[in-house]
């Protein structure tokens, strides 16, 4: 099944009571599938007062710091072990045939030209009904080889009752349009807030009044590794399932269902794996059929989508259309709004996108409806529903402060919400600086004169929860030969999660990261939330602290009685445990006092610790780009991202990832887009060559900046806000260049041309 | 068009020649390079040869000689990951139609798409792939490069680029970051680990001319 992304609901500005005695209201995140759901939430004030604390930060030895990823030697010789490349014996490979239809009844299906196929093994079906959008697997066949796969899959025959269709928004709203989901309506409507009369009279009051429709279109999450498992079921009461997924414990009670096994009886392994996005929870299709053909065969199956089935079959972000009206006042207030969105999520809801994103107008109102199509379901992809608002909101915002004659960076500092003003203003005056926007002849109006070669500046903002929930449990065992490991079920995406949970542990020892090995990715080990909405590091990194400190305490009691000093003069340093009275001659190697405790060394659980995580972070980027008026070209030079995220865990690695969300922001407003043939319904592009990622040549300079403004002590998540307005700060800087305001993504050179023409004739 | 929409190959169906492993099927099987014009060259000097059926071959992989049982079809790619011994499964299969480099090797020192690649059309060549550039354990400079300057995320990328930017700084150590972006142009990565690795090449670049390179 796919997932249906869930709403996301947004902070209330206020607890919905006043707080108990010896109680307080703190906001909390939680999230589903990557859908990211701020909620109030009742603590007791003085929790977590006795725990483990981050310390100050100018003590950190290795948090904080530059860390080298330690499986980097393990990526760069190929010796990483992805899903993809498991091999096990008597493995065999599947595929899967998908249907070539936007909407068909299935009449026949005959496996047996497939069963007859050499090298073919086994045939399941998985669907024998109707098909609602093209591309869904119906038939997985398993052979020796790949290719002899290819040829069972294309050996089977099926008989299908076409349907008439609605792939696009204007067919599935035609008042004759097939009705996709039984008797209700194509269109539904989610929310409405406000009053649109006491918005329009608003607009009344306004020196300046702009308005458009912005549209942004479907795309990929495009992951290299293609979602797959490899299921090893040979019989018997055990089965191991190597999955390329973002929830380890996301896997195998669904693998355990369709095996006829207990959960426990299922192991989900995830060693390495080749990127989420949002995209990868659950087994899914994918994974319901190896597990189908493991059980039939007595084999381990490994059934990896294909390239096409990952763009056709593994869900996508969903597309959308904003149409936004708004007003502001001389004095740079943003003072109405009016806004009517759709959500373009397939034959699912699509996720939330509402308006207004991040910015408060004084009077404002909204309408939110979704429109289904003969379409794959859209799925969570980082920040979901965020890109899309900020696109439309952000693009709003240029237009206005230009209609008032204003620097579009004072606009957004004047209309920020006041409580996070001050963040928001020192990040968007350092995007300013770094990108040199102060020396830029062109901040209060386009550049519309002539000219060729145009360039221009533009700057977006971004707002997401990224706190973590009491879900991880964690083992620290340290061995008497002075070896020290962790356990814990979670997975590293390429986060760098496994560098960072060795960091703490080595931290709190005062050891090298060396010395630490960290052990993740297997459900065997302690329980761990999925990697979704930014919440692994604020989830997970407080567990494995809580577990070294407690680990750090057992082996203090015993040092204490060894070297004759109080727990609470022993510290770490060095290798060594010291009096802290007299470090330089009474002291202990680390690894002389795991051999004194003896036995079978210290083992030690760690649970999520409130005071280690915070929650709630912004972000500014700004982009330069430079357009060719001639031609229609843009290329974006340089893009500057500052981002909060509180304690960091490892900061190269969060640069990279910083680097990554403004890539692929520049990616999804340049280049990508689903393209669909509204006749026959078939997608056109579903492969690498047609569905254009970005690539070496279109990055410019990329800057990735940790806002060391934000002085909270508690660990927050940042996947999410680094990719939300990358696309946004483009398309003002376009503007900003040349006076072309673009409302719909993929920004094209085509567009470009046709908005100067319509500026030129305006 | 994507093939499950296509009927059933089979030899007399002229659409099964639009498929490209059978468009490739015998034509460049013994040709001495894989490139279109030296297909061409040794078609018209030659006879055809087709093959058919399972082949047992010998490849030249990492110095060594390895025998593997492959079809006519079966790309390099494939061979390496699923008919060599161990498997040697650093090459990723991505796009398997050479347009994201996540499968690059080098045939003969130069950097080639091994998904789009016969394994037959390997017989003869030296084919270096990620696991071989390391020597006892020792990381190469690029290697070595790309750990530190954190160039690699979720990795499936990653041998891919390690192949094309050894290849480059081979050619040519001093390469500028316009060249070394050049000889990625035709690998992706969707992690966005690019400006990473772009330091991570500038700097082996660095090592490898103070130790003497081109």
């Amino acid at each position: 099944m796919s997932l249906d992304p869930r709403p996301l609901v947004l902070q209330e500005e206020q607890p919905p009571r006043p707080a108990a005695p010896g109680k307080k209201w703190v906001k909390s995140v939680r999230v589903q599938n990557g859908i990211d759901t701020e909620v109030w939430e009742e603590v007791d004030i003085d929790s977590g007062s006795d725990g483990p604390t981050w310390g100050a930060r100018e003590d950190l030895r290795l948090l904080n710091h530059d860390l080298r990823r330690i499986d980097g030697p393990e990526k760069v010789t190929g010796r990483a072990v992805f899903t993809h490349d498991v091999r096990l014996p008597g493995m065999v490979y599947a595929q899967v045939l998908r249907c070539p239809h936007p909407w068909a009844k299935i009449v026949r299906i005959d496996l047996a030209p497939a069963q007859g196929t050499p090298g073919v093994l086994a045939a399941v079906v998985l669907e024998g009904e109707e098909v609602k959008w093209l591309g869904r697997p119906i038939v997985a066949v398993a052979a020796d080889t790949p290719e002899h796969a290819e040829d069972g899959v294309r050996a089977v025959v099926v008989e299908y009752d076409v349907q008439r269709f609605a792939v696009t928004s204007e067919q599935s709203q035609a008042p004759d349009a097939p009705k996709i989901a039984g008797n209700r309506d194509n269109v539904r409507v989610h929310e409405t807030d406000g009053e649109l009369a006491a918005a329009e009279a608003a607009l009344a009051e306004c020196d300046a009044v702009v308005e458009g429709t912005w549209r942004v279109p479907v795309q990929h999450h495009a992951c290299l590794e293609t979602h797959g498992v490899v299921v090893d079921y040979r019989g018997g009461d055990s089965a191991t399932v190597y999955a390329s997924t973002q929830g380890t414990f996301t896997v195998n009670n669904d693998a355990a269902r369709e095996l006829d096994l207990k959960g426990a009886q299922v192991t989900a392994v995830v060693e390495h794996m080749g990127g989420g996005f949002g995209g990868k929870f659950g087994l899914g299709l994918e994974g319901d059929a190896a597990c189908k053909l493991s059980k039939q065969l007595g084999r381990p199956v490994h059934l990896l989508f294909d390239r096409a089935s990952e763009f056709l079959a593994a869900g996508n972000r969903a597309g959308g259309v904003h149409v936004l009206q708004a007003g502001a006042k001389k004095t740079g207030e943003l003072h109405a709004f009016v806004a009517r969105v759709e959500r373009h999520g397939g034959v699912g809801p699509g996720s939330n996108q509402r308006q207004p994103y991040i910015y408060r107008p004084a009077v404002s109102y909204a309408q939110v409806k979704s429109v289904l199509t003969n379409t794959d379901s859209s799925r969570a992809m980082r920040a979901p529903g965020h890109p899309q608002m900020s696109f439309a909101m952000e693009g709003l915002m240029d237009d206005l402060a230009y209609a008032i004659g204003m620097d579009p960076l004072e606009f957004r500092v004047r209309n920020v919400p006041p409580d996070r003003r001050a963040d928001y203003e020192r990040q968007l005056r350092l995007c300013a600086d770094l990108i040199g926007w102060n020396s830029h002849p062109h901040r209060t109006a386009p550049d519309r004169s002539e000219g060729e070669l145009k360039v221009g500046i533009g700057f977006a903002l971004a707002t997401w929860g990224g706190g973590g929930r009491p879900e991880c449990k964690v083992e620290v065992r340290l061995l008497p030969d002075g070896s020290v490991e962790v356990y814990s079920g979670t997975q590293d995406l390429g986060t760098g999660t496994r560098t960072y949970v060795a960091a703490i542990v080595a931290e709190e020892f005062g050891l090298d990261l060396a010395q630490v090995t960290p052990h993740i990715g297997r459900s065997t080990y302690g329980a761990a939330n999925a990697s979704g909405g930014s919440t692994t590091t604020a989830s997970l990194a407080p567990a494995v602290k809580h577990a070294a400190w407690n680990a750090r305490k057992q082996l203090f009691e015993h040092v204490s009685t060894l070297i004759g000093v109080k727990p609470e003069n022993l510290r770490c340093v060095g290798g060594r445990i010291q009096d802290v009275n007299d470090p330089d001659s009474n002291w202990i190697g680390f690894k002389d006092a795991c051999a004194a405790v003896g036995g079978k060394g210290i083992s030690a659980q760690g649970e999520w610790q409130r005071n280690l995580a915070s929650s709630g972070v912004g972000g500014a980027q700004a982009a330069k780009v430079r357009v060719d008026t001639l031609t229609g070209e843009i290329e974006v030079l340089h893009m500057v991202g500052v981002q909060d995220c509180g304690l960091v865990m490892n900061r190269m690695a969060t640069r990279s990832q910083l680097n990554g969300g403004m890539i692929q922001a520049l990616s999804y407003g340049l280049f990508e887009e689903r393209v669909i043939d509204p006749d026959l319904g078939l997608v056109l592009n579903a492969n690498f060559e047609d569905y254009k990622i970005a690539g070496c040549k279109e990055i410019g300079l990329v800057q990735a900046v940790l806002d060391d403004g934000d002085n909270r002590r508690g660990v927050i998540g940042m996947a999410e806000p680094a990719v939300v307005p990358g696309q946004s700060a483009i398309a003002n800087a376009i503007m900003n260049a040349c006076g072309a305001r673009l409302r719909e993504m993929p920004l094209t050179s085509d567009k470009l041309l046709m908005a100067l023409r319509g500026a030129k004739r305006g | 068009m994507s093939h499950d929409q296509l009927p059933p190959a089979d030899a007399g169906d002229v659409r099964a020649a639009f498929t490209r492993r059978n468009l490739f099927r015998g034509a460049g099987a013994l040709a001495a390079g894989s490139m279109v014009a030296d297909a061409a060259r040794s078609a018209a000097a030659a006879p055809t040869a087709r093959l058919e059926g399972t082949l047992e071959i010998e490849l030249s992989i990492n110095g060594a000689a390895q025998k593997v049982k492959v079809e006519p079809r079966t790309t390099l790619l494939n061979a390496l990951r699923n008919h060599c011994s161990p498997p040697l499964t650093g090459a990723k299969l991505v796009c398997d139609r050479g347009s994201c480099g996540a499968c690059t090797v080098h045939m003969d020192g130069r950097p080639v798409y091994s998904c789009m690649t016969l394994a037959v059309d390997a017989i003869g060549k030296k084919v270096t792939t990620v696991e071989g550039l390391a020597r006892n354990g020792e990381l190469t400079e690029v290697q070595r490069a790309i750990c530190e300057h954190d160039g690699s995320m979720c990795g499936f990328c990653t041998p891919g680029f390690v192949m094309s930017i050894t290849a480059c700084l081979e050619r040519k150590s001093d390469a500028t970051l316009d060249e070394i972006k050049h000889a990625c142009a035709g690998n992706l990565c969707r992690c966005g680990t690019y400006p990473h690795l772009f330091d991570a090449a500038l700097a082996a670049g660095r090592a490898l001319r103070a130790k003497g390179g081109k």
